[in-house]
């Protein structure tokens, strides 16, 4: 932040205090995470081995369905139960299973053996983050900018910058996805409907594939974007109209400052609760736009979470639930330093000093 | 409109000689109520003039009107001032530069007036910015700096944000900024009102230490509260119902009100001090009128025990332009006082 880092002539001395401060902060907040961290890996692993049966039962039923004889059976029931470490009293198996995420092995899918989970997601991360990094970051930034600039033009412009606004953000993803769904790839067929790229194509880094993928993107960024272009504009603007109103504005004007001196005190005002929702965004993004990537047969996290869901494919499930918790936990640490520097006042608290 | 012609017209054309602020005719309204409605006021220099009022009377409204700080739904419709020679029509849009040059704005509840995300150094900052284009960053804040020395005020708020002062520290940090450029005339809107007595009397002391080292021309120092204004105003005006019923100089208004309106205030406020010690609290009956259908003639005639048939009528302004009341009853009883327990 310009503002804060661009610090006062008078006041050097009071700023080491300050900088220390600031280095507590971040310090104490980093601990709390590692310990939601911490929850969330055990509850990770808990939570499925609460649930009755496991997955060598249904490996080895599927095996029963297909003749095999029951001695049998039993030996590869607990041939699997040694392999996968579940004879072992419970710490043990979360001392292994802990000493596998560090090493950033997630185990293997069922449904699709012997693919690692690991490789499954690194396969289908690159299309979410493709896909939605860009539409959250424009989105942000159009948004922001529209529902300020609404809120301080008023009048028809405000009036249908709103309206628009709430339309897009209040309808349902999946709505919108098949409404451009049916415009631009059934009605008027400019964009291919379905897919990350063409049949029979498959992913390289050659001029081609990218223009390829270039033309299957457009449509589930355009029903991710307008989403959260209406979202974003239309909390800016309620922000906005509510700090225009506010003492300072009115106090700002007494003194005779430029407009965009007092917008400019409007926007880091009004933006706090804005930064929170990019963060949070941006963390939820590596679960994938679960419906528009199904929309659209998207090759994302999404699609990847959906299709492990309906095969029980614990493993690929454990493992996209778990890098979902790690994503939000960041975002949301991302969140509490944004604020820390934006917001004088929630440094001062988390200090003591109010 | 009787013969005697409003207050207004007691406004010579040329007492602006002399004068640090005349205003004329000021006329502000929200939507069809007119809350301010044709006030004319003078500011002597080196004056602090005070205007008292109960709630609704438009006191807030003349000071937005007059710190060129309105905004809707408040409209003005009119009116003109000459500050220090140089005039300005209210009909029209005020030039930015007069805001916090000329006439600048100390206001009610410091609490919020500052932006909590805004150092009050970077608020100098911009505030110098705004008048004298881009200077250095240092210079504005040494600006700054040399003001609170000057003021006994510490440095150390150049770097703190607002929730970092004390209510009557910021009060007085807010009086400071308002007051950086040196503007002629500072319109203060209920400075006091949210702190306890002894930060009053801080801030009381600021304002006047700024008159008499000539940083402020002069003060309209706008407040609910009689007993603040009689220890920082040189004179009074006492508006009801968007006009001004009487003003004079602070003592003799105190002690011999020619308005039975400014006596009924008088009389609901509590003084510790001898010669009003014995006097009963009367309050004041009823309420004061809808402004966007005032009654006709004096405005206070409902409320007053004094009124009669003549009071229908506009009633005429009772001595000189420095010390008058508006009211047929002053005018037909010139040497009787007003007994304050109405």
């Amino acid at each position: 932040m310009a503002l804060t880092a661009d610090l006062t002539a008078g006041t050097a001395e009071a700023e080491a205090p300050a900088r220390s401060g600031l280095l507590r902060y971040l310090g104490r907040k980093a601990a709390w995470y590692l310990g939601a961290l911490l929850v969330a890996v055990l509850l990770n692993f808990l939570l499925p081995r609460l649930i009755p049966g496991n997955p060598v039962d249904a490996i080895v039923a599927g095996l029963g369905r297909g003749g095999v004889e029951g001695s049998q059976l039993h030996a590869i029931h607990a041939h699997y139960v040694h392999e996968f470490g579940l004879d072992k009293p419970l710490w043990q198996q979360f001392l292994v299973h802990l000493g596998h995420l560090v090493h950033g092995d997630l185990g293997t899918s069922f449904a699709q053996s012997p693919a690692s989970v690991s490789g499954l997601i690194a396969q289908a991360l690159p299309w979410s983050i493709a896909l939605q990094l860009p539409a959250i970051l424009i989105g942000w930034l159009v948004g922001n900018g529209l529902g300020a600039v609404a809120a301080y033009r008023g009048g028809w412009f405000d009036r249908g910058a709103f309206l628009g606004s709430l339309f897009t953000s209040s309808m349902p993803y999946y709505c919108l996805a098949i409404l451009l769904l049916y415009l631009l790839a059934v009605a008027v067929p400019v964009l291919p409907p379905t897919g990350g790229y063409s049949f029979g194509n498959s992913p390289e880094l050659s001029a081609d594939f990218v223009l390829d993928a270039l033309t299957h993107y457009w449509l589930p960024f355009l029903s991710l974007v307008l989403v959260f272009v209406g979202g974003q504009a239309v909390g800016m603007r309620s922000m906005a109209v509510y700090e225009l109103g506010s003492d300072y504005v009115n106090y700002g004007r007494g003194l005779g400052l430029r407009d965009r001196t007092i917008v400019r005190y409007i926007f880091r005002n009004a933006m706090l609760p804005q930064v929170t929702g990019l963060a949070l965004s941006i963390g939820t993004l590596v679960g994938g736009a679960l419906i528009t990537e199904i929309v659209f047969s998207y090759p994302g996290v999404g699609t990847l979470l959906f299709t492990a869901i309906s095969q029980n494919d614990y493993p690929v499930v454990a493992g996209l639930t778990l890098l979902i918790a790690v994503a939000v936990l960041v975002a949301n640490f991302c969140v509490e330093i944004a604020y820390g520097i934006i917001d004088p006042r929630i440094r001062a608290a988390s200090r003591g000093e109010r | 409109m009787s013969t005697e012609g409003p207050a207004t017209d007691l406004a010579p054309a040329d007492a602006a000689a002399g004068q640090l602020l005349t205003a004329r005719g000021l006329r502000a309204a929200y939507g069809p109520t007119v809350a301010v409605d044709d006030v004319a006021l003078t500011v002597g220099t080196g004056e602090v003039l005070g205007i008292a009022g109960e709630s609704g009377c438009g006191k807030s409204t003349l000071a937005a009107v007059l710190s060129l700080t309105a905004r809707p739904p408040l409209t003005v419709l009119g009116g003109d001032l000459t500050v220090d020679g140089q005039h300005l029509d209210l009909a029209g849009r005020p030039p930015r530069t007069w805001r916090g040059g000329v006439v600048s704005l100390l206001p009610q509840g410091a609490m919020n007036a500052l932006s909590a995300t805004a150092r009050v150094g970077d608020m100098a900052v911009d505030v110098v910015r705004a008048h004298r284009g881009r200077v250095p960053r240092s210079v504005a804040l040494d600006l700054l700096a040399d003001r609170l020395d000057a003021l006994d005020l510490p440095r150390r708020v150049i770097g703190a944000y607002p929730h970092q002062l004390s209510g009557g520290m910021r009060q007085r940090v807010v009086t400071v900024l308002s007051t950086l450029l040196d503007p002629r005339l500072l319109i203060a809107d209920e400075p006091t009102s949210a702190l306890d007595v002894s930060t009053q009397r801080a801030l009381v002391e600021l304002l006047r230490e700024l008159v008499g080292r000539g940083l402020v021309g002069g003060i309209v120092f706008v407040t609910h509260d009689l007993p603040v204004l009689r220890a920082v105003a040189d004179r009074i005006a006492v508006m009801y119902a968007g006009r001004i019923v009487e003003t004079g100089p602070t003592a003799a208004l105190v002690d011999d009100p020619r308005h039975p309106y400014t006596a009924a205030l008088l009389s609901s406020v509590l003084v510790p001090e001898p010669q009003v010690r014995r006097r009963r609290i009367g309050g004041i009956r009823g309420a004061p009128p809808d402004l966007a259908d005032p009654p006709a003639g004096c405005r206070f005639r409902p409320r007053c025990s004094l009124a009669t048939d003549a009071c229908t009528d506009d009633p005429p302004a009772v001595g000189d332009p420095d010390r008058y009341a508006t009211c047929w009853w002053t005018r037909d009883h010139p040497d009787e006082r007003l007994e304050p327990s109405l």
